[in-house]
C-alpha cells in the first residue's frame, strides 16, 4: 500500500525512451557551451535555426527573456558614427514596406509610408517594453548553486561528495540538508525528495504527469527549464556531446539529470509560471505629434506604420548595415573579376587562417614586396588532438564540427633535448608551487599564515605586473626557454602518426581547397594564429576557432613538415600537383594581439634560403608594425601600448578580436587585394577553375563558412542583448569551477562574449550586429548545385541566417540568393 | 529469444533497427539507444541517398555534422520496440527514416543489455 500523499504518487504515461527523446530535443534549446580553456564561438540561437531568422529571434527572445534587437538609441549612434548609411536605411525601410509602390503610397497629408517609417527609425522615441528581469528565479539560483558544486574542476577546496552518483542523485542525497531547499520547496519538497524515482528519466515522466502537461506539449515544457539555465545546460551538452569521456568520469551528468531536478522543484510548486511578454505601446501618438497630425484622422497606412513593433525597427537598421557591406564588396568584386592579373611567381606565399584578423595583416604584408597571401582554415585540415608535454588532458586542435582522428604528442625538438628538460622541470616546479600555495591558501589552519608569509612577495609581483608588465613578462620568460623551440609535435616515433597516403591527402586538400598557385614559391609559410592576454578568462576566445580555441602554430608546423617530405611531394606529383623543387615550407604563428609573427623550426630552413627568409622576416616585422598602428587607432591607443596591454594583468580589452565581422569571401586573392576590408571579412582562397565537380566549394561552404556563421551569430547576439546572450561586464565576472564565468558571486554560467569585446567604454557598439554575407566567385550553376545537395546550406541561405551573393566569373554579374520567403512570395 | 539451428550453426533470433538521420541529430538517437539499454550499435557516416527532400550529399571532409548517418542496432525485441517508440516521438519534428527487421546472430552475448 502506498503511504504517500496523492501528490507524490503518479503513474507515468511515457516510457523511458520517449522521455529520452523529449529530453534530447528540449536540450537543443541551448547550444553546447565550451569551457574557458577551449572557448569557441557558437550561435546561442543554434536551436532555433530551423526557423526563418526573424521568427527565430522572436522565439528565442520569448524563451530566454531576451531583447530582439539592439535599442534604437544604439543604432542611431552607429548611424551618426557613419557605421550605417542613411540611404541604405531608407532602402531597407522601403523593402520592409513591400517595395516602392507601397512605400510611396500616400499615408497622410504630403506623407508617404516611408516618411513615417523613417521618422520612427531616425527621430521618434523608442516605445518602451517592460524589460525582462535578468535575475534568476530562486529555483534557478538553487540549481545553479548545486551545478557549480557538482561540475567543479578542482577549484573548490572541498569537492562535493557523491558525485559518482550523477548530478540528479547526488543533489537528491544532499539537498535535504540544504536550508535553501527547505525554504524553496517546503514540506511538499521534502515528501517528494523521498518518493521520486532515482532514475532521472522516470522522474521526468512522473513529473510531466503530475504537471498535467498535455500530449504534444512535453518538449516545450521541458525546453522552458533548459532555457532558464542556458549556461549550465550548455555545459552539460558540451560534456556529453563534445568532451573526451574521461573529462566526466567520476561525475556523470546528463540533461535528464538537470531536468529531473527542475521537475522536482516544479512538482513542489517552487517554480514560478513563465512571465508573459508585454506588448509594445502603439507609436501613433508620437508619430502624429511629430508630423503635426494631432487633429487629422489616422489613415490605414498611418496605423500600419505606427503599429510596427520596435524590434522590427532594429531589424531594418540591421538590414541597412548588411546592404552597406553587400553593395560595397559586390561592386568591387564585379569590377575586379573582369580584369584578372597576369600570374607571376611570388618571392613567398603565405597561407593565413581565414580569420577576419588575418585580412589587414595580409594587406600590410603584400604592401612590403612580391608576397602572395592565401586564406585556409587555420587547423590546416588536420583532424588532430595534441597531447602537450606535461598536460593532463589532450587538446582538440580542430573545429568542433569534427572529431579527432589522430593523436599527436609533443616531444623534445631534435637537438633541443636539454632545453626541453629544463622547460619541463620549470613547468613541474611551477605546478607544484601553485598546488602547494592553493592548498595552503584554502586550508582552514593555514590560510592566514599563508597570507602573511607570501603577502609581501605577492605585493611586489603585483606591483611589477602593474607598473612594468612587459618587464615582468621578460623576467618570467628568462627562467624557461620558449616552449616552441624546445618542443615539437612528434610525427615519426615508433608508430608514425600518418601514413604516406594520409600525409599526401592532407597536403593535396590544402592545395585543392585554396587553389594554391603552382609551382609554389621558394618559401611557403603556413601561418596559424593565437591571441595573447594575461589574467583573462576569455583568452582562448582570442585564439583560433578552427583549432578548437587554441593557437594554431602546431597544426601549421605539422603540415609544413609534411609538405617538406620528399615522398609526399612525389606522391603529389603523381596527382598532378607539382610543388617546386626549390620550395621550402615553414610554419609560423601570427599573434593577433601584438601583430608579431613567430617562425617555427627556422633551423630546418636550408642555407640556400637564408636570404629569402631574412627578406620575409623583415617584411613580416614591417607588416606587423603597420597593422599594429592600424589596430591601435581602432582601440584609441598607441601601437606601443598594445604590446603593454598583451602583458598587463588589468587589461580588459587586449584586442577587438573578431568584432566587426560581416563577410565571408570565397575566391582568389586578386579579387580583393585592392579593397580595404577593414578586418571585417573572412577570406577563403578558392579557384573555381580547379574545382569542376564543386567538391572543394562544398567543403568550404559546409565547414569553414559554418564556423564563420557561428562566430558571426555569437558576435551578433552578444551585442544585441549582452546580458542574455553575452556575458556582461568583465570587471564584475568571477571564474567558477575552472570552466566558465558568472556575474557577481553566483548564478548561471554566462554564455557569449563580454561587453568589453563588443562595446566602447562609453557604451556605444564597436561591433555592428549584422548577419554574415557570403560572396562566392564561381559559376552560378555550380553554386546552386552545391547548395541544393547540402541541407545545411539550404537552411542557412534559405531561412536568412546568412546572405549569399554569387559573382559569376565569366560575366562579372552578381546574383543574390533568394530566401525561401522571398521565393514563396512570387 | 528464439534459438534456431542451421547446418550445425547455432543462431539466435533478434530484432534489428536501422535509422537514417541527419548527422547533427546523431546524439538524439544515441540517447534513445542508451535509454533502451541497447548494448552496442554501429554508425555509418556519410550516407547518401534520395528522399523527400531530394538527393542528399554524402561526403563532406571537414564537417562530421552535415549529411546523413545510419545507425544499425541489434537487440531483443522489447529493447528495439522501446527504441522505435522513442523514435516515433523524434520523427514528429525531425527528419529521418527507420527500418525494423528480424535477424539471426551467432553470438547473442554481443547484443545483451548493458547493466
Amino acid at each position: 500500500m502506498n503511504m504517500l500523499s496523492p501528490m507524490t504518487a503518479v503513474d507515468p504515461i511515457l516510457s523511458r525512451t520517449e522521455v529520452a527523446g523529449l529530453v534530447a530535443l528540449a536540450a537543443r534549446t541551448v547550444p553546447p557551451l565550451w569551457p574557458l580553456e577551449s572557448a569557441i564561438a557558437v550561435n546561442p540561437l543554434a536551436g532555433f535555426e530551423e526557423l526563418p531568422f526573424h521568427e527565430a529571434v522572436a522565439a528565442a527572445a520569448s524563451r530566454f527573456g531576451a531583447r530582439q534587437a539592439l535599442p534604437l538609441a544604439q543604432w542611431r549612434a552607429l548611424l551618426k558614427a557613419g557605421r550605417v548609411d542613411e540611404a541604405a536605411l531608407r532602402r531597407a525601410a522601403i523593402t520592409r514596406l513591400g517595395g516602392l509602390e507601397t512605400a510611396f503610397a500616400n499615408a497622410g497629408p504630403d506623407l508617404t509610408r516611408v516618411d513615417l517609417l523613417m521618422a520612427r527609425l531616425m527621430h521618434l522615441p523608442e516605445p518602451q517594453v517592460e524589460a525582462h528581469t535578468t535575475q534568476p528565479s530562486p529555483a534557478a539560483a538553487f540549481l545553479a548553486k548545486w551545478c557549480t558544486a557538482f561540475f567543479d574542476q578542482g577549484q573548490a577546496a572541498s569537492p562535493m561528495p557523491d558525485r559518482e552518483l550523477g548530478l540528479y542523485r547526488a543533489v537528491l542525497a544532499l539537498a535535504p540538508h540544504d536550508p535553501d531547499f527547505r525554504n524553496l520547496a517546503g514540506k511538499a519538497g521534502r515528501q517528494l525528495m523521498l518518493a521520486v524515482p532515482r532514475d532521472p528519466l522516470e522522474a521526468i515522466a512522473e513529473g510531466l504527469v503530475a504537471a498535467e502537461v498535455e500530449a504534444g506539449a512535453e518538449e516545450a515544457y521541458l525546453a522552458r527549464f533548459v532555457a532558464q539555465l542556458p549556461g549550465w545546460a550548455g555545459h552539460i551538452r558540451w560534456r556529453t556531446e563534445n568532451a573526451d569521456p574521461e573529462y566526466a568520469a567520476g561525475a556523470p551528468a546528463t540533461m535528464a539529470d538537470l531536468l529531473a531536478l527542475w521537475m522536482l522543484l516544479d512538482r513542489a510548486g517552487a517554480v514560478p509560471p513563465p512571465a508573459q511578454a508585454a506588448a509594445a505601446p502603439d507609436a501613433g501618438a508620437d508619430l502624429a505629434a511629430h508630423f503635426g497630425l494631432a487633429d487629422v484622422p489616422w489613415s490605414k497606412a498611418f496605423r500600419e506604420v505606427s503599429a510596427i513593433e520596435p524590434a522590427v525597427l532594429g531589424h531594418i537598421f540591421m538590414e541597412a548595415a548588411e546592404i552597406n557591406v553587400r553593395d560595397a564588396i559586390s561592386a568591387h568584386l564585379q569590377k575586379a573579376t573582369l580584369s584578372p592579373p597576369q600570374a607571376a611567381r611570388p618571392d613567398a606565399q603565405v597561407v593565413f587562417c581565414i580569420d577576419v584578423r588575418s585580412e589587414p595583416f595580409r594587406r600590410a604584408l603584400e604592401a612590403q614586396g612580391n608576397f602572395a597571401t592565401l586564406g585556409y582554415a587555420g587547423f590546416f585540415g588536420l583532424p588532430i588532438a595534441l597531447h602537450r608535454h606535461g598536460a593532463a588532458r589532450r587538446n582538440r586542435m580542430l573545429p568542433v564540427l569534427l572529431a579527432p582522428q589522430y593523436d599527436v604528442t609533443e616531444a623534445p625538438a631534435p637537438g633541443r633535448e636539454a632545453e626541453a628538460r629544463a622547460w619541463a622541470d620549470a613547468q613541474a616546479r611551477a605546478r607544484r608551487a601553485a598546488g602547494l600555495f592553493g592548498s595552503a591558501k584554502q586550508g582552514a589552519a593555514t590560510a592566514f599564515a599563508t597570507a602573511e608569509a607570501t603577502g609581501p612577495f605577492a605585493g611586489l609581483a603585483m606591483a611589477a605586473r602593474t607598473v612594468a608588465p612587459r618587464l615582468a613578462r621578460r623576467i618570467a620568460a628568462a627562467f624557461a626557454p620558449p616552449r616552441p623551440e624546445a618542443l615539437a609535435p612528434q610525427l615519426h616515433g615508433e608508430k608514425p602518426v600518418f601514413t604516406l597516403e594520409e600525409k599526401a591527402g592532407y597536403a593535396a586538400a590544402m592545395i585543392r581547397l585554396t587553389g594554391l598557385p603552382l609551382p609554389t614559391a621558394r618559401l611557403v609559410v603556413l601561418a596559424g594564429h593565437g591571441g595573447c592576454a594575461v589574467n583573462n578568462p576569455y583568452a582562448a576566445a582570442l585564439d583560433c576557432g578552427a583549432c578548437g580555441g587554441h593557437a594554431g602554430g602546431t597544426n601549421a608546423r605539422i603540415l609544413a613538415a609534411i609538405l617538406n617530405e620528399g615522398q609526399v611531394r612525389a606522391t603529389l606529383l603523381e596527382q598532378g600537383l607539382a610543388i617546386a623543387e626549390d620550395s621550402v615550407f615553414i610554419a609560423a604563428e601570427h599573434n593577433t594581439t601584438t601583430d608579431e609573427m613567430t617562425l617555427f623550426d627556422r633551423a630546418s630552413v636550408p642555407a640556400s634560403h637564408a636570404q629569402d627568409l631574412a627578406r620575409l622576416e623583415a617584411a613580416l616585422a614591417k607588416a606587423g608594425q603597420a597593422n599594429r598602428e592600424r589596430r591601435a587607432q581602432l582601440l584609441g591607443r598607441t601601437a606601443d601600448d598594445l604590446l603593454t596591454g598583451a602583458a598587463h594583468w588589468g587589461e580588459v580589452r587586449p584586442e577587438w578580436g573578431l568584432s566587426g565581422n560581416a563577410a565571408f569571401i570565397v575566391g582568389e586573392r586578386w579579387l580583393t587585394e585592392d579593397l580595404d576590408l577593414d578586418g571585417r571579412a573572412f577570406l577563403h582562397s578558392y579557384d573555381w577553375r580547379q574545382d569542376e565537380d564543386g567538391s572543394a566549394l562544398t567543403t568550404i561552404l559546409t565547414a569553414p563558412m559554418v564556423v564563420a556563421q557561428w562566430i558571426n551569430c555569437q558576435y551578433l547576439f552578444s551585442t544585441l542583448d549582452n546580458e542574455r546572450y553575452g556575458s556582461g561586464d568583465k570587471t564584475t565576472q568571477n571564474v567558477v569551477g575552472g570552466i566558465g564565468v558568472v556575474q557577481g558571486n553566483g548564478g548561471d554560467l554566462k554564455v557569449g562574449l563580454p561587453r568589453q569585446s563588443l562595446f566602447h567604454d562609453d557604451g556605444t557598439p564597436f561591433h555592428v550586429p549584422q548577419r554574415l554575407i557570403t560572396f562566392v566567385h564561381a559559376p552560378i550553376a555550380r553554386v546552386e548545385a552545391v547548395v541544393a545537395a547540402n541541407d545545411i546550406l539550404g537552411r542557412l541561405f534559405g531561412k536568412g541566417w546568412v546572405h549569399l551573393v554569387v559573382i559569376d566569373p565569366e560575366t562579372g554579374k552578381a546574383r543574390q540568393w533568394r530566401r525561401d520567403d522571398e521565393l514563396a512570395a512570387n | 529469444m528464439t534459438v534456431a539451428a542451421s547446418g550445425g550453426l547455432v543462431l539466435h533470433r533478434l530484432k534489428k533497427i536501422e535509422i537514417v538521420i541527419h548527422a547533427e541529430d546523431r546524439s538524439l538517437v544515441e540517447d534513445l539507444l542508451a535509454a533502451a539499454k541497447v548494448g552496442g550499435w554501429t554508425m555509418i557516416r556519410d550516407v547518401a541517398g534520395l528522399g523527400h527532400g531530394g538527393f542528399h550529399q554524402g561526403k563532406t571532409i571537414f564537417n562530421d555534422r552535415s549529411g546523413l548517418v545510419m545507425f544499425v542496432g541489434v537487440a531483443e525485441e522489447q529493447a528495439i520496440a522501446e527504441v522505435a517508440r522513442g523514435l516515433a516521438r523524434l520523427f514528429e519534428t525531425r527528419a529521418g527514416v527507420t527500418f525494423l527487421s528480424d535477424v539471426e546472430v551467432m553470438r547473442s552475448d554481443y547484443f545483451a543489455k548493458v547493466a
